[in-house]
């Protein structure tokens, strides 16, 4: 790993900065853009390192992915971290504040009640397509599945139940199976 | 229809719903939500922290109602970036404007930040382990699950009825199970469920 170079650090906000504005729907619309980049444009990662990068930035917590993290030191230490992740987050923060902004100017209006009414099932609805997709997506089938439908219902039994625990356990029970 | 113990939000405490945060009883403090924010970041595994927010700032602290939350979230799809990222730097704004959409940004991403490197310096030590990927598919599953109890909970709570579960199920049918891309799926049910919700009458 080279210590940032500055033409390293440049590159890396002229990747992610744009992806920030193409990623409609989150930051999974763009993954296969930054596996394009990393990998074939820029040679920032072999295939194989881009998976397990992939796969590290699925298991810590945070927004989304923090892929473009992992991208940034594996190319310039921390300071591509540092670079990489604000302009992968930056652009869309900064979009998203201007129109918090003019919505709050509306506060109050019939139209601004029947906008947060008209969409909330809308929303609801993608959180679950949300859901769908990933399940679709995972290669460990029906197990899988047959999880995510009892952390469902535990949490829709139990709403204060705290998620970790959940997980926790989730990551003991495959573990477990795994090494039986 | 799945019962929460949730109070309707006109019993909560402090429970000015639509009045806005000038109706708010305590101003929440940057420090506090920092910390709040923070603490989310570093505790929401698997992806999908808009799950995490609306279950920490919704159910949990009730800073902010669900039809504030969910209207945010929707609004949101119109703007690219992390659903997570876009959601706290809303909720920051709303709660104490600029300041606040800084501090909560910034709390939000400073864990996973410090965690993703340790990981990735941790990594060369590990590389791949069959076991270590079960257990991810383990938390996957169960991050899954939150996302579907969102999902639920808040198709029962913000707009009960019919016609809310009716634009919830087109949005799963077009988004979830047929794949089609989601812009235009919102673009065309979004107008329609605004429309639906100025003639409907008021439930509450």
């Amino acid at each position: 790993m080279s210590e940032g170079s500055g033409g390293a650090l440049i590159a890396l906000g002229l990747v992610f900065a744009p992806l920030s504005l193409l990623s409609f729907g989150g930051g999974n619309a763009v993954i296969a853009d930054i596996a394009q980049q990393s990998i074939a444009v820029h040679h920032w990662t072999s295939e194989r390192e881009f998976a397990d990068l992939f796969a590290l930035s699925r298991a810590a917590p945070g927004p989304g992915s923090m892929l473009a993290t992992l991208i940034g030191w594996k190319v310039a230490g921390v300071s591509g971290a540092l670079i990489a992740t604000t302009a992968f987050y930056l652009p869309s923060a900064l979009l998203v504040f201007g129109a918090a902004r003019l919505w709050g100017r509306w506060r109050c209006s019939v139209w601004h009640e029947a906008i947060e009414r008209g969409l909330a099932p809308i929303a609801a609805g993608l959180f679950l397509s949300g859901g769908i997709v990933v399940l679709h997506a995972s290669p460990a089938g029906w197990p899988v599945w047959a999880a995510a439908i009892v952390t469902t219902a535990a949490l829709l039994r139990w709403p204060s139940l705290h998620p970790v625990p959940l997980l926790l356990a989730g990551a003991a029970l495959f573990g477990l199976v795994a090494v039986l | 229809m799945p019962q929460t113990n949730l109070p309707h939000p006109e019993e909560r405490p402090g429970g000015a719903r639509r009045e806005g945060r000038t109706a708010r009883s305590p101003v929440i403090g940057l420090t506090r939500m920092f910390l709040a924010f923070l603490w989310l970041g570093c505790t929401s595994f698997g992806g999908g922290t808009a799950g995490w927010l609306y279950r920490e700032m919704v159910l949990k602290r009730r800073w902010l109602d669900e039809a504030t939350f969910l209207s945010d979230f929707a609004l949101g799809q119109a703007i690219p970036g992390s659903n997570g990222v876009k959601l706290t730097v809303q909720i920051g704004q709303r709660l104490r404007g600029a300041a606040g959409a800084v501090t909560a940004l910034v709390g939000l991403l400073a864990g996973p930040f410090a965690i993703v490197l340790a990981v990735g310096a941790a990594y060369a030590g590990f590389g791949e382990n069959r076991i270590l990927q079960q257990m991810l598919d383990g938390v996957a599953a169960a991050v899954i699950g939150l996302t579907f109890a969102t999902g639920l909970n808040s198709m029962t709570q913000s707009r009960p009825g019919l016609t809310g579960a009716i634009l919830a199920a087109a949005t799963v049918l077009g988004v979830g199970v047929l794949r089609w891309p989601m812009l235009p799926v919102v673009a065309v049910l979004a107008p329609l469920g605004i429309a639906l919700a100025l003639v409907e009458p008021r439930r509450r």
